[in-house]
C-alpha cells in the first residue's frame, strides 16, 4: 500500500514539474504521455523505492487525458505570436456540450442512459462496462468525452506504452538490468488501480476508464486472457469502463468481433452501442460551426467557400474527423510566418477546389463502394451515349483487388439471371473460368488483379441484352463436404471401414450400401429420407 | 454386418486372385530387411488397397490388422484447426490428407514428423521403420506434394511411405522418382467373373454367368463396385436369375437425368437449374472429374454427329482449366453453357 501511495505522489510531482516548465506543446495527450514516461522511467531507478513494478511508467499514461486544459490553450495560441500552427489545432473545434455533437441525438441519448444507469447502481455495482463501435470518425470518443464531462467523470485512458522498462527485484543497485514488462500485466494493473485510486491533482471524484488502444497481446493471443480480465474487473473494479472500437472491414481485424463475442457481452452485461457514420445534413451543420470558429481565428484561416465545404462533406463519407482535416487544409491562410510546407499546401488547395467538387480524389477519403453496389454496376452495366462504359471495370477492380476471389464468387453466384441469351452466357462464364484459373496462380500477385479484371470486364461486356427487373442478390455457395462418412453411414458399412474417404464413399458405396442395408432390416429410415431429398 | 467386399478381401499376398506374378514380386520385396517408398497406381477398384494391406501383413505379421481409428487435429499456420481421421495399427498409419482440403500440406508435414520422430521401442524381429499409407495421393495439392518430398528424404530412416494413387499424372516428378511404382491394373472380365462366382459359392448362392457378365459391364471393371452391385442385387432378389435387374449408382442416374435436361432446353434459366444439380452432386462428395466425365459421355451419346467433335473439343479445354482452377463449378458450368450454345445453334440451322 505504501509503495503504491508513493508512486502516486511521485507521479503527481513529475506531472507538476512538467506543467510548471514552460512547454506549450502539452496540449496533445500523446505527446505529454511520452515525455512524462521518459522522465519517470529515467528517474525511477535512481531515486525511488525498489520493488515497484510496472506502476511508475503506467501511471503517467493514465493521467494524460485532461479535457479541461484545452480551452486555456486556445486563448494563448490565438493571441500569442507562435509562427507555427499550434500542435493540436483540432482541439479548438472540439464540441463542448452535447448539443455541439454531430452525432445523432438518439445515440447520444443511449450513451447518456448508460451513464445514468452507472450512476444509479454506483454503490452496488460500480464496474459497469460499455462497448462503443462504429466507423472511424463517427464521433465515438468525442461523445464519450463530452458526456463524461457532463456527468463529472474524470476520464482516464489507457495508452499502450511504447516501452515498459521496469526495475528488477534488486532495484536499488542500478545494474542496468531492466527488462520489458508484460503489457498485459501493465494493462491489468491499470484497470484495477486506475479505477480505484484517484490522482491527487484531480478535483473530480468519479473516474471513467477508457480503453481505445487495445494491448496487442489481447489480439494476438486467445481471448481467454481477456475474459479473465473482464471477470476480474467486474469483481474488483470501482469505476465504469468504456471500450471504443472502430469498425474494420475484415473480420480478422475486427476487434469488436474477436474480443467481444455475444456470450461475453451477455455474461458481463456489456452495453453495446454502435454508432453510425455521420449523416451529411448533420455534418453540414457542424461544418458551419467549424467555419464560425475559424472566423474567430482570422490570423490562420480564411473563410472557405460554400462549394468547398459541400464537396468536403461529400468526400468525407460520414467521417467528421476527416472532414475537419480537409476543412482545415483548404482554409489555411498563407501567412508569411508560416513554414513553407504549410504555405505550399494552402496554395495548392486553391487549385484543388475544382477537382474536389468533381472527383474528390486528391483530398478526402477514397471513394469506397460496397460490395452490393459494385455488383450492381457489374451486372447491370450502364453506358454513356458514346457507348463507353459509365463505370469502368478498372475502377471496380481497383476497389476490390484486396479480395478478388470473394468478388468473383459473388459475380458468379448472381450473373445468370441477368442474361437472356445463352451465347452471351458462354462468353461470360468463359471469362469467369479464365479468371478462376488466374486467381489460382499464386506465384504472381499481379495476376490476381488481372483475373478480377477479366471476370468483371467479361461479365460487363458479354451481356448484350440484359434482363431488367428486381433480382435478389445471392451469396456464393460453399461446398462443405464432410470429410468422413457420418456415424450412421459408418454403422451401415461396419466399423472396419472408418478409413474410407468421403469421395470414395459417395461414388462407390453410398447408394449400394443403402440398398443392401435397407433390405436387411436395419433401421435406416433417416438415411433413406436423406437420399430422397437429394436425389 | 460385413459387406462382401470386406468379408472376402484377401488378407495375404499368396491368396490374391489376380496379378499373381506381381504378388510374388512383392513377397520377394518383403524378404529383404528394407524396402523403398512405394507408389501403387491403377484405377479405382483394382485392388491397390488390398495389396498394400497384404504387403504390410507380410512384413509385420497379423499385428497390422488390429486397427484403431482416431481423429487427429492439426493446426495450420493460420491457426485453423483441421481434423483428419486416421486408421492405424502399431506398425502403420493410414491417412487421407485430401480430407483436409487446402490444408493438406500441414497434415502431411505434421503427421510424418509425428510418426517419424517416434522410434519403435521393440525392434526384435520387427522392422525399424513405420509405414505411412497415404490414400488418394493424387488429390494432394502441389504444395503438399513438395512438402512431402522433403519430409520423405529427411525421415527415410524411420518411416516409409506408401502412396496409393489413381493416376501418376498428377504426382510431381520429384515424388514419382522417389517411389517404386507398382501398377495395379484393373482385373479383366474373366478374372472378375471368376471372383464373383467364387464369392457366391462361399455364400452358398448360384450365379448365372450371364448375370456375372452384366455386372462386370455395369461396374466398368471396378471390382469393388461389382461386388457391391452383386450384393445389392442379391438383396433385391435372392436366388439370382440371368436377366434380373442390377441396381445403378444413384449419382450416375442423377447425372443421366441432368444430361437429358440439358438437351431438352437451352436457356440461361435452365442453366441455373443445372447449376443447382451440379452443386448437389458436389456437396454429396462426388469428385468433379467424375462428374465431368459422366456428363460428357452422356451428352456425346445423345447428340448429333456433327457437334460431337466440337463438344469434345470444349470438354478437353474446360477439363484442363478445371484442373488448374479452384472453383470446379465454374468450369462445369462453362462446359454446359458451351454445349447448350452449340446444340442450340446446330438445332436452329437444321430447321
Amino acid at each position: 500500500m505504501s509503495a503504491r501511495k508513493k508512486t502516486w505522489v511521485r507521479c503527481a510531482f513529475s506531472e507538476m514539474n512538467l506543467t510548471t516548465s514552460p512547454a506549450p506543446s502539452e496540449s496533445t495527450p500523446e505527446k505529454r504521455t511520452r515525455s512524462a514516461s521518459n522522465v519517470s522511467s529515467s528517474r525511477v531507478p535512481r531515486s525511488r523505492t525498489p520493488s515497484i513494478n510496472t506502476k511508475p511508467v503506467q501511471i503517467p499514461d493514465v493521467e494524460s487525458v485532461d479535457l479541461t486544459a484545452m480551452d486555456d490553450d486556445q486563448d494563448a495560441d490565438i493571441t500569442g505570436p507562435p509562427p507555427e500552427v499550434k500542435e493540436n489545432w483540432m482541439e479548438s473545434f472540439e464540441p463542448a456540450t452535447s448539443d455541439d455533437l454531430a452525432v445523432h441525438p438518439k445515440k447520444v441519448g443511449e450513451l447518456r442512459d448508460w451513464l445514468r444507469h452507472c450512476e444509479a447502481v454506483r454503490k452496488k455495482f460500480p464496474a459497469q462496462m460499455c462497448l462503443l463501435t462504429g466507423p472511424t470518425g463517427a464521433g465515438k470518443t468525442a461523445t464519450l468525452r463530452v458526456l463524461a464531462k457532463e456527468f463529472g467523470y474524470q476520464l482516464q485512458e489507457w495508452i499502450n506504452p511504447i516501452d515498459c522498462e521496469v526495475v528488477n527485484a534488486l532495484g536499488d543497485q542500478t545494474t542496468g538490468a531492466s527488462y520489458v514488462g508484460s503489457h498485459l500485466e501493465a494493462f491489468k494493473s491499470f484497470l484495477l488501480r486506475a479505477s480505484r485510486y484517484k490522482s491527487l491533482l484531480d478535483s473530480q471524484n468519479k473516474r471513467l476508464l477508457l480503453v481505445e488502444d487495445f494491448p496487442n497481446v489481447l489480439l494476438s493471443d486467445k481471448e481467454v486472457n481477456f475474459e479473465e480480465l473482464l471477470e476480474e474487473y467486474t469483481a474488483y473494479g470501482k469505476s465504469p469502463l468504456v471500450f471504443i472500437v472502430a469498425d474494420a472491414k475484415s473480420r480478422g481485424l475486427n476487434i469488436s468481433y474477436r474480443l467481444f463475442p455475444d456470450q461475453l457481452k451477455a455474461k458481463h452485461r456489456i452495453e453495446h452501442i454502435s454508432f453510425n457514420a455521420i449523416a451529411s445534413t448533420i455534418m453540414q451543420k457542424s461544418m458551419k460551426t467549424f467555419c464560425s470558429v475559424m472566423q474567430q481565428n482570422k490570423a490562420t484561416y480564411k473563410v472557405p467557400s460554400t462549394a468547398v465545404v459541400d464537396s468536403i462533406v461529400v468526400g468525407a463519407q460520414g467521417d467528421i474527423r476527416n472532414a475537419l482535416i480537409n476543412l482545415h487544409l483548404s482554409s489555411l491562410k498563407g501567412v508569411s510566418s508560416m513554414p513553407t510546407k504549410q504555405l505550399n499546401v494552402s496554395v495548392s488547395a486553391k487549385g484543388r477546389k475544382k477537382k474536389m467538387q468533381s472527383t474528390l480524389k486528391s483530398i478526402g477519403r477514397d471513394e469506397s463502394i460496397t460490395l452490393m453496389h459494385a455488383l450492381g454496376r457489374v451486372l447491370n452495366p450502364k453506358f454513356n451515349e458514346d457507348k463507353t462504359m459509365l463505370h469502368s471495370p478498372e475502377e471496380i477492380t481497383e476497389a476490390f483487388n484486396t479480395e478478388p476471389r470473394n468478388f468473383v464468387n459473388f459475380v458468379y453466384a448472381n450473373y445468370l439471371p441477368h442474361f437472356k441469351e445463352i451465347d452471351d452466357v458462354v462468353t461470360a462464364i468463359d471469362d469467369l473460368g479464365l479468371s478462376d484459373c488466374m486467381l489460382n496462380e499464386y506465384r504472381d500477385d499481379n495476376l490476381s488483379v488481372m483475373g478480377l479484371n477479366v471476370a468483371i470486364r467479361g461479365v460487363m461486356m458479354a451481356n448484350t441484352c440484359p434482363v431488367s427487373g428486381w433480382m435478389p442478390v445471392r451469396g456464393p455457395k460453399r461446398i462443405n463436404i464432410q470429410p468422413q462418412a457420418t456415424l450412421a453411414e459408418q454403422r451401415l458399412v461396419g466399423v472396419a471401414y472408418a478409413g474410407i474417404a468421403r469421395t470414395l464413399y459417395a461414388t462407390e458405396y453410398s447408394s449400394l450400401v443403402k440398398l443392401i442395408a435397407g433390405k436387411l432390416g436395419d433401421t435406416t429410415s433417416s438415411q433413406s429420407t436423406d437420399s430422397k431429398q437429394v436425389f | 454386418m460385413a459387406l462382401w467386399v470386406d468379408k472376402y478381401r484377401p488378407r495375404e499376398l499368396s491368396k490374391l486372385d489376380f496379378h499373381k506374378d506381381q504378388a510374388a514380386n512383392l513377397r520377394n520385396l518383403c524378404k529383404q530387411s528394407d524396402f523403398p517408398h512405394l507408389m501403387f497406381y491403377g484405377p479405382s477398384g483394382a485392388g491397390k488397397k488390398t495389396r498394400i494391406m497384404c504387403l504390410l501383413r507380410e512384413m509385420y505379421g497379423s499385428g497390422v490388422e488390429r486397427l484403431r481409428s482416431e481423429t487427429m487435429t492439426f493446426t495450420t499456420p493460420s491457426n485453423r484447426k483441421v481434423e483428419v481421421m486416421t486408421v492405424s495399427s502399431n506398425y502403420h498409419l493410414e491417412v487421407n490428407p485430401s480430407d483436409a482440403g487446402m490444408y493438406d500440406r500441414t497434415v502431411v508435414i505434421d503427421l510424418i514428423k509425428q510418426v517419424a520422430q517416434t522410434h519403435q521401442i521393440e525392434i526384435s524381429g520387427q522392422r525399424e521403420f513405420k509405414v505411412i499409407v497415404i490414400s488418394e495421393g493424387d488429390e494432394l495439392t502441389k504444395d503438399a506434394q513438395h512438402a512431402l518430398r522433403r519430409t520423405m528424404e529427411k525421415y527415410v530412416a524411420t518411416c516409409r511411405i506408401i502412396i496409393s494413387v489413381n493416376s501418376t499424372s498428377r504426382i510431381i516428378p520429384a515424388i514419382r522418382s522417389r517411389c517404386l511404382g507398382i501398377r495395379v491394373a484393373a482385373p479383366n472380365e474373366t478374372e472378375i467373373v471368376s471372383i464373383l462366382q467364387n464369392t457366391c459359392k462361399r455364400e452358398g448362392l448360384a450365379l448365372p454367368v450371364e448375370l456375372a457378365k452384366r455386372v462386370v459391364d455395369k461396374s466398368e471393371r471396378n471390382l469393388r463396385r461389382a461386388l457391391l452391385m452383386l450384393e445389392a442385387a442379391k438383396v433385391a432378389k435372392a436366388p439370382f436369375t440371368a436377366n434380373q435387374e442390377i441396381p445403378d449408382l444413384d449419382w450416375q442416374v442423377f447425372l443421366r437425368e441432368t444430361a437429358s435436361q440439358i438437351i431438352s432446353e437451352q436457356t440461361p434459366a435452365k442453366l441455373e437449374k443445372i447449376r443447382e444439380r451440379l452443386y448437389e452432386l458436389l456437396t454429396q462428395g462426388v469428385p468433379p472429374n467424375l462428374i465431368f466425365r459422366g456428363l460428357v459421355e452422356q451428352l456425346v451419346n445423345n447428340c448429333d454427329m456433327s457437334i460431337k467433335a466440337k463438344t469434345l473439343e470444349f470438354a478437353t479445354e474446360y477439363e484442363h482449366r478445371m484442373q488448374s482452377g479452384a472453383k470446379h463449378i465454374f468450369h462445369l458450368e462453362a462446359f454446359v453453357a458451351q454445349f447448350m450454345n452449340i446444340y442450340k445453334s446446330s438445332f436452329l440451322s437444321w430447321s
